[in-house]
């Protein structure tokens, strides 16, 4: 039969009663080409919502750069608004990708390999969405090139003491390293969709696959490729968003100058990140009808995670309170009452609803077991973490030492252009990503099958 | 000429293979393809074949890297010395960071190349025209020298 | 090529405003000024500076001109000049502005049949005011010229203008004519005179309700003078005021009075000092007769002060070896303004301060042609009656500032012609038929006589920028036109000549090269006139407290009577009290705002006398229930009334109502918080043992701080900056700081790079803090920038590279200080503003990073000097702009490695303090803070 038309959902291969490992193998290749084929109106219509917001960004960004910053809402004192925010919101969700690739590799977590293709791409489109911010935040971003550490001929280097430098080495350095991870993750995949397309497709995923054979040289070379990757990748993540985290906890302001910025970010980056996961497998799975491959029983081992990073993140919140009361000193106790009664009291106590307090339910096993309710939940998380960040970055600027500069902040409706355009421009790179490569570690289901 | 043994069993091909190592055939006259890594197979042919030497790439690299970082960073800073917030010129605990994420990165790029040496990837023989042994099991003997 | 020259080679090439309309790069226009110098010895890159005077308000400080390139860009105080010793305002530093403003009038402009003014020739100008003129001799109608004080040569050449043409030359106008005051000197002394006061030789000073930080008279004399008499010991000043204003938070004692008590309070120093016999010369019977006797719980009821205060102020004041009383200000600009006046004046001379020479009339101050509105009034009649030819209106503005009951806006356009000469298009210009547009002071010749003795130089140092003249050579080519032929061809001319033949020959170098020339007329005598006091007293009405709510309308700091308004630094830079910048307002009490329900913006309305006004309210510490304040610029002079008597407009509105409208009006006020919440920016006094380790080096894990030559550091007594916000404006222009406008100050984006920070406490009393950058030792901002834009340079200085700054703002805010200024846009510098800037001082484009740099072009300066002459620096050679224009000396700068140093003798200070130096920043700005110093440092 033709295997591009191949109804997923039909198991006869021609073989009665229980289908074998290789039947369930074929099987798991029909779906993943049905998600592959030709596009869906509906499809048409995410992708250019996607690119519309992009436009609507890339419109913004360059009415930014033309006049200058000041068409944001920045002032003195907020130096940092929305586009910080995203920074990273954008690399928290990234991590979330590298823990369910690497870290649970490493911990041989089963339920992973449901996921693990997703998050990874996750991961490195928003590790290019997040990268797009220290530029866009940029006084002046045509000598951007001047962060990085090249020989010019005004011998001149960059100052490595300060954080922003360590940022370029960690999310280049994260960059790099997941894009390996994602590819190197693809090859043996890349490598069955050679096998099933014809023409002008074969050729391509034949140059992308390398011309992989699956030999077991290959293969004991790949497995100790894909162990070091995954045992570099762990510390590198914590690493990353620690470096992050250290962009504020290495200034002197309060709320901001605390040592518990390291974990408590990286924490909330797996939150985000498990969240962001949920979001955009919970509607693909229903859109290229991958029920079967990724079932409850997966979801609510992520949810449990999801649960338990919350657990911590809302930890992290008592302690940032009971350190700053305790400690006597007055610039903490008057930056965490205004977080709690100010300007901005509103969206402190959105994020405390969001992170803390909804998540509490997944204790409930029914609901985490229903896919809509976690759907939903994900989407509060996502807010909520958002206006974590904001909270941080802003409140603290806003409220600092010397009352006399005490200001505020709102975004301009340039800020929400952006920031609307790095969503557009996340999800577009993630629907291209879906129509075009394999959104299910195909070789690793295969290899958990046994007959 | 080539023996090409098929299996769609996995049990069938792993007693095969056993039977064909343990009877003496070199390793290097078996080409083995298997459409996903099994840690079984691994077992047998580790007895017969020297490890990866996957390992050696990533130390150099990870080392280069390292060293690499406090070259870069302390070289700068002795190069044009300045002064920023009264910390001292050689900032080790700042510096740490940059040496970490560079360690990483070479340990990561570097372990990348010698996976492409090592598996001789890209294969522009297998590009042009791929081998493709579907979801089945396959043992290819080197008959030629019997 | 490099990239640099192939710009600067297309900027020669081609027009050089094509290219400065482009945002992204800055092409020079013109690299070599001259190839042949058009003087001998002129050096490009050379500062050369002029001394002339400043007249943006009439107490014509002596000021330094430094020009660049045929540009005038500083103006600074002449040292040691007696006026105002080395300072200059706020006013007076924005004056700048005033030169090269876009909206000046730039031609003679003529009304035409429909009302609009249209450019014309002088020539032709000139021949309709002459024609007029004639015309009005023959229908018998009076010419008749009205100016804002004149003094010196140009006084006199109206004079002669007036005599050769038989105009009538009237009394002049001014919005503060401190009519109340030379009445009373007149009643008390015989002198109708502003006498001049010398603070400086007094040990304790009461002001009632005079503004003498503010503008009182000659506010940069008497603050320059207050600061003198402070650096002694044992110096005492008392402000008493109905309302809340900057002297008051900056006096040792404000007491508050109720508004129109102030005679009670007279009495009772008066009676107290006659009748414990303390007095230092006799008030003769006949006073004594009329003099009303009060008894301390009368006072104290009316005045609402207490008995004690009372009493021990009359005590301090019998005591006091030289005291020195002053009423004026609000004080004197209420209905019984004159009474307060007389009897200060009776006061002054029973303890001997009209005697003692802290009151000296022989150099009193030139207000001799200045009439009071009641001059004005009768201008009204006249014209009214159509008795009114040509009426000349030069360099005053009445329309905006009178009072309108004397009509003058209804018939001023009965005159046949008015002539303006002005320099901006203002309400009375608008009325005109003809207006000739008057050089600025910088672009004349002239010269100024602001108190008996004292003559001050005026020469121009800049070609006029526009087609404009200046009135002495206005007035002599009207006498051209009129037929009368005279030998000077110009003013300057004529000028000189008048120096010649009163002063001889060799007057005019000196003259020019010192800027003033001093004689010390003889001292007067004076003598109580008995009868005329006693007279008046019998007759007076002796004002009660006032119980309704009053409303105080308050000369302005920032733009006096509303003149400087048209000077954007001056609305730029906040009012210190309230630190709103734009925008007008109306001060209110705590306990009011309570009752009315208002916040800050809140807009109220005021309905008095038939007509109505809204202000959004602006909450002010230290304000008394009822009493609220406003600013002279900020509300219709149509609502204010004259004392009959003297002329004085009275300023104290009663007899309104107030409501809340429910809007609220966006003004921006920069400070966040004007309370310092328990954070110690301005920390309590130190106690000994905390005072023991103060100054000790604590423990730290940074290496030590090592300096080879210098450590520039500042230190700043917060006990003798008085908020006058000088040093703001200062800094501005020498430092090219943009005027970012209301709508970025709305959003939290001023660029001033020195700020005054006024915190009140809950005593109601205020501290105001000058910030500026610290330049840290340990910089938090210099760790955190990417790319080296800032960091720490061998002398101490958080030096800024603005050409490697790349924006990303981390410096920005990670400074605890938040002195760092980010441009937020690309500003834009109007023709010919654009000529004001120093070409010390980098331009900084968007997206770049801005700070305080202790004016490091001024410290190269000096050292370039130094190397050439083998030496170090020494102290006083670098002045910051800021210190150099203080009017108290607030601020010293200097190497603080050289132990003698003056700024190093003030960091060992016992009330010395940084602030928040917990933070470990070690910042090079040393605080003195208020109080004596209780060891000798």
């Amino acid at each position: 039969m033709n295997r591009k038309d191949a109804d997923p959902q039909d198991t006869s291969s021609g073989k009665k009663g229980n289908p074998t490992a290789i039947d369930y193998k074929d099987q798991l290749e029909r779906d993943i080409l049905y998600a592959l084929k030709k596009p869906t109106p509906l499809y048409w219509g995410g992708l250019a919502l996607a690119a519309g917001l992009v436009i609507w960004g890339a419109i913004s960004w360059s009415i930014q750069i033309r006049t200058g910053l000041g068409v944001t809402g920045l002032n003195n004192p907020v130096g940092w608004g929305a586009y910080i925010t995203n920074f990273v919101f954008w690399v928290g969700i990234a991590h979330s990708g590298t823990l369910i690739s690497a870290i649970l590799f490493l911990f041989r977590a089963k339920f992973r390999s449901r996921f693990n293709r997703s998050a990874e791409a996750m991961t490195v489109f928003a590790v290019m969405t997040a990268g797009l911010f220290p530029l866009i935040h940029l006084g002046r971003v045509w000598f951007f090139y001047w962060l990085f550490p090249y020989p010019n001929q005004r011998y001149l280097w960059v100052n490595f003491r300060s954080p922003l430098i360590w940022d370029v080495f960690a999310v280049s350095t994260y960059f790099t390293v997941s894009a390996i991870f994602f590819y190197v993750g693809m090859i043996p995949d890349l490598a069955i969709i050679r096998r099933l397309k014809e023409g002008i497709g074969k050729r391509i995923y034949s140059i992308l696959s390398m011309g992989w054979v699956g030999t077991i040289k290959q293969w004991r070379h790949y497995n100790q490729l894909y162990k070091f990757l995954a045992a570099l990748a762990t510390p590198l993540v914590i690493s990353v968003h620690s470096v992050v985290s250290w962009d504020f906890a290495m200034s002197v302001i309060p709320g901001w100058h605390t040592t518990i910025f390291a974990p408590y970010f990286v924490a909330g980056a797996i939150f985000s990140g498990c969240a962001m996961v949920i979001t955009l497998v919970v509607p693909m799975r229903k859109m290229f009808r991958l029920e079967k491959h990724i079932t409850v029983d997966h979801f609510d081992k992520l949810a449990r995670l999801l649960l338990f990073t919350s657990l911590i993140v809302g930890y992290a919140y008592i302690v940032e309170y009971t350190l700053a009361f305790w400690s006597g000193n007055v610039y903490e106790e008057g930056q965490f009452i205004y977080r709690a009664v100010g300007d901005y009291a509103f969206f402190y106590w959105l994020m405390i609803t969001c992170n803390v307090v909804l998540p509490l339910t997944l204790f409930v096993k029914k609901l985490r077991r229903n896919i809509s309710y976690l759907f939903v939940l994900s989407l509060f998380v996502n807010v909520g973490m958002w206006f974590e960040r904001f909270n941080i970055i802003v409140m603290s600027l806003a409220h600092d030492f010397d009352p006399y500069n005490f200001g505020f902040y709102i975004p301009s409706i340039i800020e929400l252009g952006i920031t609307f355009g790095s969503f557009g421009w996340f999800f577009m790179f993630f629907l291209i990503f879906a129509k075009t490569l394999p959104i299910l570690s195909i070789t690793e289901l295969k290899e958990e099958v046994h007959d | 000429m080539t023996d090409k043994m098929t299996f769609s069993k996995r049990a069938e091909f792993i007693s095969k293979l056993r039977e064909l190592l343990e009877s003496g055939v070199p390793p290097k006259k078996l080409k083995i393809v298997m459409p996903h890594p099994d840690h079984e197979v691994d077992e047998i042919v580790e007895k017969y074949v020297p490890p990866s030497k996957l390992k050696y790439f990533t130390l150099a690299g990870a080392l280069s890297g390292f060293i690499g970082g406090f070259a870069l960073t302390i070289g700068t800073v002795l190069d044009w010395p300045l002064i920023t917030g009264g910390k001292p010129l050689i900032s080790i605990p700042a510096f740490i960071v940059i040496v970490f994420e560079m360690t990483i990165l070479l340990g990561a790029t570097v372990s990348l190349l010698g996976f492409l040496i090592l598996s001789r990837l890209p294969s522009f023989k297998s590009i042009i025209s791929p081998e493709d042994y579907g979801n089945e099991f396959v043992i290819l003997m080197d008959r030629r020298d019997e | 090529m490099r990239r640099r020259d192939f710009m600067k080679l297309m900027g020669i090439a081609s027009t050089a405003s094509l290219m400065s309309s482009c945002g992204v790069e800055r092409s020079t226009e013109k690299l070599i000024p001259f190839v042949v110098p058009p003087e001998e010895d002129y050096i490009p890159g050379e500062d050369y500076y002029y001394n002339s005077t400043c007249t943006e308000c009439p107490a014509n400080c002596g000021i330094s001109v430094k020009v660049r390139e045929f540009n005038p860009i500083k103006l600074e105080g002449i040292e040691n000049h007696p006026i105002n010793n080395g300072a200059l305002c706020l006013r007076g530093q924005s004056s700048l502005m005033r030169l090269y403003h876009p909206e000046r009038i730039k031609t003679p402009l003529l009304k035409n049949s429909a009302g609009n003014f249209e450019p014309t020739t002088w020539e032709n100008a000139y021949s309709q005011i002459i024609k007029s003129m004639r015309d009005s001799e023959q229908n018998g109608k009076d010419n008749l010229y009205l100016s804002g004080r004149t003094t010196g040569s140009l006084s006199e050449l109206i004079d002669e203008f007036c005599k050769v043409t038989k105009a009538e030359r009237l009394p002049e106008y001014e919005t503060f004519s401190y009519a109340n005051l030379r009445e009373a000197s007149n009643i008390v002394f015989g002198r109708p005179e502003i006498p001049n006061y010398s603070l400086d030789k007094s040990d304790f000073l009461i002001t009632i309700g005079a503004d003498i930080l503010e503008t009182y008279i000659s506010p940069v004399q008497l603050t320059s003078r207050l600061n003198k008499a402070k650096r002694e010991k044992n110096f005492r000043w008392t402000h008493i005021e109905p309302n809340a204003s900057l002297n008051g938070f900056q006096a040792s004692e404000k007491i508050r009075i109720k508004p129109g008590s102030e005679p009670y309070l007279l009495l009772f120093l008066i009676n107290f000092i006659l009748k414990s016999n303390l007095q230092k010369n006799r008030i003769p019977n006949n006073i004594l007769a009329v003099l009303p006797q009060v008894g301390v719980g009368e006072v104290e009821s009316q005045t609402g002060i207490s008995n004690q205060v009372l009493n021990d102020m009359a005590q301090s004041l019998a005591k006091a070896t030289s005291p020195l009383v002053i009423s004026g200000g609000v004080s004197t600009a209420q209905s019984g303004g004159l009474e307060i006046a007389v009897l200060t004046g009776l006061l002054q001379w029973a303890t001997g301060m009209a005697t003692d020479g802290v009151i000296n009339f022989s150099i009193s101050e030139n207000y001799s042609s200045v009439g009071s509105v009641l001059d004005m009034v009768n201008l009204v009649n006249r014209l009214k009656n159509n008795e009114v030819g040509v009426l000349f209106i030069s360099n005053t503005d009445p329309l905006s500032t009178m009072p309108d009951e004397t009509g003058l806006e209804q018939y001023l356009e009965k005159a046949n012609l008015r002539v303006a000469f002005s320099d901006f298009q203002n309400k009375t210009t608008e009325k005109c038929d003809v207006i000739l547009p008057l050089s600025h002071t910088l672009e004349s010749w002239g010269d100024a006589e602001p108190r008996n003795g004292l003559v001050n130089v005026i020469q121009p140092t800049i070609e006029p920028i526009f087609d404009t003249r200046s009135e002495g050579d206005i007035l002599l080519s009207l006498l051209r036109a009129y037929g009368k032929n005279q030998t000077a061809a110009g003013y300057q001319e004529w000028l000189f000549s008048g120096w010649n033949e009163k002063h001889g020959p060799a007057f005019a170098d000196q003259f020019l090269k010192k800027g003033y020339a001093e004689t010390i007329p003889p001292k007067i005598a004076l003598s109580l006139q008995a009868n005329r006091i006693a007279e008046f007293i019998r007759g007076a009405k002796f004002a009660t407290a006032v119980s309704d709510p009053v409303l105080f309308v308050t000369p302005s700091l920032r733009t006096f009577d509303g003149r400087s308004a048209i000077l954007p630094l001056s609305r730029e830079i906040p009012d210190p009290l309230t630190t709103v910048t734009y925008g007008k307002w109306v001060s209110i009490s705590k306990e009011n705002a309570l009752e009315l329900g208002v916040k800050d913006r809140d807009e109220v309305r005021f309905e008095i006398d038939g007509t109505s006004f809204e202000l959004p309210v602006r909450i002010q510490p230290g304000l008394a229930k009822d009493v609220f304040t406003t600013h002279r610029d900020q509300i219709d002079c149509k609502l204010l009334n004259i004392d009959p008597r003297t002329g004085e407009t009275l300023t104290a509105l009663t007899n309104f109502s107030m409501t809340k409208t429910g809007k609220s009006v966006a003004i921006p006020i920069l400070s966040g918080k004007m309370d310092q919440e328990d954070r110690e920016i301005i920390p309590d006094h130190y106690d000994d043992h905390e005072m023991e380790h103060h100054h000790e080096v604590k423990a730290t894990l940074y290496p030590e701080e090592k300096y080879p030559n210098y450590r520039w550091s500042m230190s700043i007594d917060l006990e003798s900056c008085i908020g006058c916000s000088a040093c703001v404006a200062a800094c501005y222009v020498e430092n090219n700081i943009p005027v970012a406008g209301p709508e970025q100050h709305l959003r939290g984006r001023e660029m001033s790079w020195i700020r005054v920070q006024p915190y009140y406490n809950q005593k109601e009393e205020a501290e105001f803090l000058l910030m500026l950058c610290q330049q840290c030792g340990n910089a938090p901002c210099e760790t955190v920038c990417p790319v080296y834009a800032t960091y720490h340079n061998p002398e101490g200085l958080n030096a800024m590279v603005y050409n490697r700054c790349v924006g990303t703002r981390y410096c920005h805010n990670n400074c605890p200080y938040k002195v760092r200024r980010f441009n937020w846009f690309e500003h834009e510098w109007p023709e010919p503003m654009n000529r004001m800037q120093n070409p010390d001082v980098f331009v900084r484009g968007r997206g770049v990073m801005e700070k305080c740099t202790f004016c490091v072009q001024r410290i190269r300066k000096a050292k370039d000097i130094a190397k050439d002459e083998g030496r170090k620096v020494r102290d006083g050679e670098v002045t910051p702009a800021c210190a150099q224009t203080c009017p108290t000396e607030a601020i010293v700068f200097g190497n603080i490695l050289d132990k003698e140093s003056e700024v190093y003798k003030k960091s060992q200070s016992d009330r010395e303090f940084r602030v928040l130096e917990l933070l470990g920043t070690l910042p090079a700005v040393h605080y003195l803070r208020k109080g004596e110093e209780t060891h000798e440092s």
